[in-house]
């Protein structure tokens, strides 16, 4: 079958199951090069595990992932690995390695799966952290940071792989109110530098700005589909309107 | 009552310097077994997982004492070790007395890297593998120095057990320190002074290493708090 090369990821008959209890019903999208793509809805409706699904963290589904036209079900151990590089990912809970500096977290993947010399992924993890402005936390434990300045480090981290798309799981949900907007800022900015994304969230208006798509997903399916401005204000689907007004 | 040491404190010199070898051998062995015996443990290759299992089961289920002798008798068969003294034993004994150590306590450290590996939280494993880490590297790199710190103290227990149980070599005929103290009460027609010096040594053994181990779990703590 041909595929559209334009497309970075693409989801085709997509369902997955938990025991008896399917979760993933039939999902079918795709997102483009530079495309923002953001997934909403209740919880339990499959965001995250559809996310996971898409640099097969988790396995064990049906239908086909396809990152850059490589069905990712279909690959060896090797070639899964370097998919997995092309596609960072920023957890819920930082995930940052606790026994590693700032600098170290950054550099190790870079070093180890020799896409850099030590100097240069030294380097470009200063880079990366002056542009989050977390410089001067190169040397500290994640432990002493702030949940704001984990999430910081751990899209530098991601980043540094340099990834054709970042896909973030609900990145500010574990994050206290007031540092919330840090770690926004950072991915809108990443966003302005036409990096791919998806992303799960709950923050709305953070979802409305950013977007150039919104998937809605409720109990396993995507309920509805559309641009920002579809989605917000015009859709007629009645579960999407029933889920905005409780969330806005 | 220990006037004896003076005539004989050679040889619970010998007998001391024999355990901590047998015991350091045993060691070494134990953690290198662990580790293969961990990772077929946790691998989704079932024989590989069976086979571990399996060991594990008959290791902590049987007698240590009939493990030596089984494993003394089979290597000394299939083996041609030759017949060299070493610190007042032969090396044909020596040699599979501490393979037997090092075999029976694979199984318990095994256990134990099992259960620090346990202790780390998955987001690490897949904070490792989403940056493109094989699954090994991710294991090596990432959860086992955070692993090694959290079975820190189950790990001193496993050794100092090690050093004490070494003793059952002496079933085998390795003169470690308890096989030595027999022989001298044997001279003596008296055994409690020799056993008392040999527990003493034992202790002495396994109050320098406990001491050795917190201070490592002292330096190991300072650069991080744990966040599980």
């Amino acid at each position: 079958m041909l595929t559209d090369t334009e497309n970075i990821i693409e989801v085709r008959g997509l369902k997955k199951a938990f025991d008896q209890n399917m979760v993933l019903k039939d999902i079918n999208f795709a997102v483009k090069k530079e495309e923002k793509v953001v997934i909403i809805g209740p919880s339990g409706g499959g965001k995250s595990t559809l996310l996971r699904c898409l640099n097969h963290l988790d396995g064990n589904y049906t239908g086909d992932v396809l990152f850059k036209g490589q069905n990712l079900g279909q690959l060896s151990k090797k070639e899964l690995q370097l998919c997995r590089r092309k596609m960072g990912m920023v957890f819920q809970q930082f995930n940052l390695f606790p026994h590693k500096s700032v600098l170290e977290n950054i550099t190790f993947a870079p070093i180890k799966l020799k896409l850099l010399s030590e100097a240069e992924a030294i380097d470009n993890a200063h880079d990366l952290l002056k542009q989050v402005g977390l410089d001067e936390k190169a040397n500290a434990y994640p432990q002493s940071l702030s949940g704001g300045q984990q999430q910081r480090v751990a899209i530098v981290r991601s980043l540094a792989m340099q990834p054709e798309v970042m896909l973030f799981d609900e990145p500010t949900s574990a994050l206290d109110p007031e540092m919330v907007g840090e770690v926004l800022g950072v991915m809108t900015r990443l966003a302005k530098t036409g990096m791919t994304m998806v992303i799960v969230t709950h923050e709305m208006d953070f979802a409305q700005q950013i977007a150039d798509k919104i998937l809605f997903m409720d109990n396993g399916h995507v309920a509805d589909i559309g641009t920002p401005d579809y989605l917000f204000n015009h859709s007629k689907n009645f579960r999407t309107r029933t889920f905005l007004a409780k969330v806005m | 009552m220990f006037d004896f040491l003076q005539q004989y404190y050679p040889v619970f010199i010998q007998g001391a310097a024999q355990t901590v070898v047998i015991s350091l051998i045993g060691i070494c062995i134990g953690i290198l077994l662990g580790l293969v015996v961990v990772a077929m443990n946790l691998s989704k290759f079932k024989p590989f997982a069976w086979l571990a299992k399996t060991y594990i089961a008959i290791v902590r289920g049987t007698p240590a004492m009939i493990q030596v002798m089984l494993i003394y008798y089979v290597l000394s068969k299939a083996l041609p070790i030759p017949d060299i003294r070493f610190l007042g034993s032969s090396l044909d004994r020596v040699i599979p007395g501490s393979i037997a150590l090092g075999v029976n306590s694979g199984a318990y450290t095994a256990e134990i890297f099992r259960s620090g590996i346990m202790s780390i939280a998955v987001g690490q494993t897949e904070a490792g593998i989403s940056l493109g880490l094989s699954e090994n590297t991710t294991l090596f790199s990432i959860i086992m120095p955070q692993a090694v710190r959290n079975i820190l103290p189950a790990m001193g227990n496993e050794f100092i057990s090690l050093i004490k149980e070494s003793s059952v070599l002496f079933y085998i005929g390795v003169q470690e320190v308890t096989a030595q103290a027999l022989g001298v009460g044997g001279t003596l027609y008296n055994f409690i002074p020799p056993l008392l010096v040999a527990a003493a040594i034992y202790f002495v053994l396994t109050f320098v290493l406990s001491q050795l181990l917190k201070l490592a779990e002292n330096r190991m703590g300072r650069k991080y708090v744990a966040l599980n």
